[in-house]
């Protein structure tokens, strides 16, 4: 219980040094080719934009995107992996952006297994009304991941025991 | 196909805890087809336990490979220029998969990470059913092509029981009636008749009475 506390208090204080300093998180952020103004052009610019702090994917449809994208991009260099689909029903292969809930889902079930907050992976439906272009999408995403502390997977490991670097003996243990 | 389910994660990560240098093995047929040990769900697992490890500071080795059959060893003997790398296997093939990887390769833990299920069918996507157990004496010829051990709660080889309540099973309103199945169909083709039979109890000795089974084919063997 005491350990529980202890991390909510970590992870509030996370928080608010995150919203105190406005630092923005690294993002992951997938989105349909479907969105206005997301050619190849806007991507370059837009990722020139925020340096380091924002890596762009385009795919075709967000029924495209697996987990395994959200996953990766967690563990190799983003502390938050996110989506942009169409609108409810306007997706034009009918049934993409329903899927790529579904796989966004699945991805947060995952990482929350390990500890990592669901929060750190998400999808955006863009309006179907009035949709956004992608540049006002990415910045409202970069604004809500904020909020978030860094992430432990990116931190350094701290050294201690099974850290240091193992001789390759090639020899087998016998365990069974 | 066969069937498998991923087991939690806390209990992949606590089967591995020993080991510092990990393969994690997918198996690219049955278990693939049923989205739970194919290349893809090899890389989820071995992505989610690369992340645990760094977040608890460790530093351990957590590689991914796929074989294309895990239960057939020319295959599985493609992992012998790598095995030396590793303390231990994770395998995402099914249990005959795991025990072929560790009859091969002998002298290194080979753990599963996935409960295997059973013989079935995928009904469609994302859903997948059993509907065979194995019991080395089909007898689908005379049930219409509905097996009544497989798909009947109570294994009535002589049903219905009188728990069919429109077409579904007194045990759980979602499971269909294995005995509505076979009836209508036995209807469709004009062999009622057929139930007529009284059918007696199915011999087990060709599924497990003769301890683990095996098939000989002289003609196939080198």
């Amino acid at each position: 219980m005491d350990s529980r506390i202890a991390t909510e208090r970590k992870e509030q204080a996370g928080k608010q040094i995150g919203a105190a300093q406005g630092r923005k998180r690294t993002l992951a952020l997938f989105y349909c080719q479907n969105t206005p103004e997301s050619g190849e052009e806007q991507r370059q610019a837009l990722e020139k934009r925020h340096a380091s702090r924002l890596k762009l994917f385009p795919i075709p449809c967000s029924g495209r995107l697996d987990p395994l994208h959200l996953l990766k991009a967690l563990e190799e260099f983003a502390e938050a992996a996110y989506v942009i689909a169409c609108a409810e029903g306007a997706c034009r292969y009918f049934e993409g952006n329903l899927r790529a809930t579904k796989r966004v889902d699945m991805a947060a079930q995952t990482i929350a297994q390990i500890g990592l907050e669901k929060e750190r992976v998400g999808i955006v439906a863009n309006s179907r009304e009035n949709p956004k272009p992608l540049a006002k999408l990415a910045e409202e995403i970069l604004d809500r991941t904020s909020e978030l502390r860094p992430s432990p997977v990116l931190e350094r490991p701290r050294r201690g025991k099974g850290t240091k670097e193992k001789k390759h003996d090639h020899s087998r243990k016998k365990t069974h | 196909m066969i069937t498998a389910e991923r087991k939690p994660i806390d209990e992949i990560r606590a089967m591995i805890a020993p080991y510092e240098r990990v393969l994690v093995l997918g198996c690219g047929s049955c278990v693939a087809e049923c989205a739970a040990g194919g290349e893809k769900e090899t890389g989820m697992l071995a992505s989610t336990l690369r992340m645990a490890a760094k977040m608890e500071g460790k530093e351990v080795l957590i590689q991914e490979k796929t074989l294309d059959r895990q239960c057939v060893k020319d295959f599985v003997i493609l992992l012998d220029d790598v095995m030396d790398q590793y303390d231990a296997v994770l395998s995402l093939g099914c249990g005959a998969g795991v025990q072929a990887v560790a009859e091969m390769f002998s002298e290194i833990p080979v753990l599963p990470a996935l409960n295997t299920e059973f013989l079935g069918e995928t009904r469609e996507q994302g859903y997948w059913v059993e509907n065979c157990l194995g019991c080395g004496d089909c007898m689908l010829h005379v049930f219409g092509g509905v097996c009544p051990l497989a798909r009947c709660s109570k294994q009535l080889l002589n049903g219905p029981c009188g728990g069919s309540r429109e077409g579904k099973c007194e045990i759980n309103p979602e499971v269909p009636c294995a005995w509505q199945a076979i009836i209508d169909r036995l209807d469709r083709f004009g062999s009622l008749d057929r139930l007529e039979q009284i059918y007696p109890p199915k011999d087990w000795s060709r599924k497990q009475g003769g301890g683990p089974r095996k098939i000989t084919r002289e003609d196939q063997q080198r």
